[in-house]
């Protein structure tokens, strides 16, 4: 009865093989949510300049990420991207140094296609910070980068935060894609579980209740953060 | 059949970029159509326009059960909702394409098990949305209509639904481009829509990677701005005379992946 | 609260499917002759098995010859699919093909899961790289090798060469590209297809395949477990058709002395595998 249950249960090796593609996920996931972040901010600073270049600029780079699929704009990183490179560029990135060059192309591919999402929802942030904040920071001296990085930034990211957990989440979920450009993550695991072993179910029921408790997790995140911000008084709204 | 052999193993003159890239445009944009099925960027509109109408019709029925629910009904929809949207659609597709055959014990093909999964994640979200919007309308319509004699269903279906639906219906188009580019994931399953054929079309070619993705990447492009802007559109004569600006796809969880 | 409860539900969902899906499959050839189709599985990236003829746009090659061949034995129409060699076994196990006819190379592990026939090709596992970058296997530790998910080349690398860096892709083409940039040095599979490939980059004079085979595949044709009458009638078949020389025509229209890729025939349909894989 117990061998019966082991023959359906996967070996612990596979469930390693799973353990580390859930791993890769969650520190891909980790970089590219922090590197979206940075980006986004600029990208929202864009949005919300009154200079027309800077706005056209930023529109633009937004419009391209969001309206063409990830894949595709994986595809591109790691096939079409390095043969602008010279050789001896090349060579050095797929010796992969630092990190390996399918871990790079996708970092590059995730953060650039997050950060066009993060960048709309802190711009919405920024417009939600009352105006009256930016004109008393500009009445006091704050020249106008110090006034979006001291007074208006902070405000807005906490404003923005409900959709930003929103997109984090998005970001664990869009790592899964890397796998199509050899990126050994979760997917990519279960997958060669999966041909070794035959058991679809198994490998893909592991792979998805991984996925589930990582997304789970920042959900309650989400929540915990929520409640903190209903109870703290005295905090712009 | 030697000829056809002839065709890809000779190492046909080397041609240039444009006349490669043109040459492949009509695979790419209705694949084998007509000597085959339909696919490329067509097989992609159909693809999500489906997806689009099932997810609708799904996000309509979770969100007013969101919404009219109580107890361990509610639980167990908000949970299910939960999971959806959890899921990456990659893994989704995993499932309705190879477990859920084994489970019905009929073979569902590629296009409709693709369908299947993407109308169940964008189900989950529009429902969401709905439920907000249900929620949003004030609560004078909701007295209104109850004060008028009808039932809490008639409020439902003549007062408040027509209200949130005309102003869910961005949410529910950026939902119709968000399926666009998720349809991209059907490569994995075998389905010839747009990004599968481009691979096919780069593993024929060889040469010119980067190119061919552009080309692929500027379709997709084109398809999502126009369909975007069909959004704004109807947004903007949505919202003309109604004073209630609230905009549902962009509060929380907000699906833009 | 949110985290377990996702956890369980989930759990539940899925354990609700297999259940269900306990139920058995009425006999194939039955429902093959019935339905007036045989659903096969061949690939359409890997020439000359299978891949994509550019001017018709078909499904075309040397296992879909034979299938087609077969299907009209049975007297039925043939249904090509599409396939990665990932999706092979699971295309058999969730009944969307009856028949998978794309290199599939036969192993003891594979053979728990689906039924294979008897053996129509015989390969070698192979590499492609660039020239001077590959002279003999010792340096095969050393390169990055790319191949596809599914596949026994993996397997093969992870036992012989457990310190090899490995990239698996989804598809040949994936890898070919994958090559052909750099992003690995080599890459391996059965050396039929890859002088298939080598023969269709513009610029093979600077590819070579070196002469290291890492190990024998025979290639046979696979239908889903318990299916005997059917796998019966295309083992009958099969046998026959080497017999009455179609075998060998078709071979000679891919490999022969006439074709692009031309390949002495290692494998007479019928013959006893020799090594165990």
């Amino acid at each position: 009865m117990i061998d019966q249950l082991r023959e359906h249960l996967l070996a612990p090796r596979y469930i390693g093989w799973l353990l580390d593609g859930w791993l890769a996920t969650l520190w891909a996931s980790l970089l590219v949510a922090a590197g979206a972040t940075v980006l986004g901010v600029v990208i929202a600073a864009g949005r919300s300049s009154s200079r027309p270049a800077l706005l056209r600029l930023t529109g633009a780079y937004v419009s391209l990420f969001r309206n063409t699929p990830l894949l595709v704009q994986l595809f591109f990183w790691y096939f079409g991207a390095p043969s602008v490179l010279p050789e001896a560029a090349r060579e050095w990135l797929y010796a992969g140094h630092l990190l390996s060059f399918e871990f790079l192309s996708a970092l590059v591919g995730l953060t650039l296609y997050a950060a066009a999402y993060v960048g709309e929802d802190i711009r919405s942030g920024i417009r939600g910070v009352p105006v009256g904040q930016t004109l008393a920071a500009s009445a006091l001296g704050f020249t106008r980068v110090q006034v979006l990085a001291q007074v208006v930034l902070p405000q807005a990211l906490r404003i923005a935060l409900p959709p930003l957990l929103g997109q984090y989440m998005n970001i664990v979920k869009n790592t899964s894609l890397a796998m199509a450009v050899g990126l050994v993550e979760l997917s990519y695991a279960s997958r060669q579980v999966e041909a070794e072993t035959f058991k679809t179910f198994q490998a893909f029921g592991l792979a998805t209740a991984l996925y589930i408790v990582s997304i789970g997790a920042i959900e309650v995140l989400a929540a915990w953060a929520a409640r903190r911000q209903a109870f703290s008084p005295g905090r712009a709204a | 059949m030697g000829g056809a052999a002839a065709g890809v193993l000779a190492g046909a003159r080397r041609m240039t970029v444009i006349e490669t890239l043109w040459d492949s445009l009509p695979y790419l944009l209705w694949g084998a159509f007509p000597e085959g099925q339909l696919g490329g960027a067509a097989l992609t509109l159909l693809l999500s326009a489906g997806s689009g109408i099932a997810s609708a019709v799904l996000g309509l029925a979770w969100g007013i059960g969101l919404a009219t629910a109580t107890g361990a009904l509610r639980t167990a929809l908000t949970l299910v909702l939960g999971f959806f949207r959890a899921i990456p659609v990659l893994m989704l597709i995993f499932w309705t394409y190879f477990l859920l055959p084994f489970a019905l014990g009929v073979s569902v093909p590629g296009v409709l098990s693709v369908m299947c999964a993407l109308s169940l994640v964008g189900g989950a979200y529009l429902a969401h949305a709905v439920h907000a919007g249900i929620r949003g309308i004030g609560a004078g319509q909701w007295a209104a209509g109850l004060s008028l004699g009808l039932t809490r269903w008639g409020t439902l279906r003549h007062v408040v639904l027509p209200q949130a639906l005309r102003m869910m219906l961005p949410s529910f188009i950026n939902q119709w481009v968000t399926l666009v580019k998720d349809s991209s994931l059907a490569y994995i399953v075998g389905v010839s829509e747009l990004s599968f054929v481009a691979s096919q079309v780069n593993a024929r070619t060889m040469i010119y990677p980067a190119e061919i993705f552009m080309l692929v990447g500027a379709i997709y492009w084109l398809l999502c701005t126009g369909l975007d802007r069909l959004a704004n559109g109807l947004a903007q004569r949505a919202q003309r005379g109604n004073w209630q600006h609230k905009s549902f796809s962009r509060k929380g969880h907000g699906r833009f992946a | 609260m949110t985290r377990s409860k996702f956890i369980v539900s989930s759990l539940a969902l899925a354990a609700g499917f297999f259940v269900l899906g306990s139920s058995a499959w009425a006999d194939k050839l039955d429902d093959v002759k019935k339905a007036g189709v045989l659903r096969v599985a061949a690939f359409d990236g890997n020439p000359p098995f299978g891949y994509i003829d550019p001017a018709s746009k078909k499904q075309v090659g040397h296992d879909i010859d034979l299938a087609t061949e077969f299907a009209k034995s049975l007297g039925v129409k043939i249904e090509l699919v599409p396939t990665n060699p990932a999706n092979r076994i699971p295309l058999l196990t969730s009944g969307k093909v009856d028949v998978v006819f794309a290199s599939f190379t036969i192993t003891d592990e594979r053979a728990k899961a689906v039924d294979f026939t008897t053996p129509y090709f015989l390969v070698g596992q192979q590499f492609l790289a660039k020239k001077g970058v590959l002279k003999d296997a010792a340096q095969i530790k050393d390169i990055r090798i790319g191949t596809e998910k599914g596949t026994t080349m993996e397997a093969n690398l992870r036992k012989n060469y457990p310190d090899a860096k490995v990239v698996l892709y989804d598809d040949s083409p994936f890898a070919l590209a994958a090559l052909r940039n750099g992003n690995v040095q080599a890459i391996t599979n059965d050396g039929v297809k890859l002088t298939a490939q080598w023969n269709a980059i513009p610029d093979k004079e600077k590819y070579e395949i070196p002469a290291i085979t890492v190990s024998r595949e025979y290639l046979g044709a696979a239908v889903p477990k318990g299916e005997t009458r059917l796998l019966e009638a295309l083992n009958t078949w099969l046998v026959d058709s080497e017999k009455n020389g179609r075998a060998l025509a078709i071979y000679d229209t891919w490999f022969g002395p006439n074709s692009k890729a031309p390949l002495p025939r290692l494998l007479k349909i019928g013959d006893q595998r020799v090594a165990a894989n």
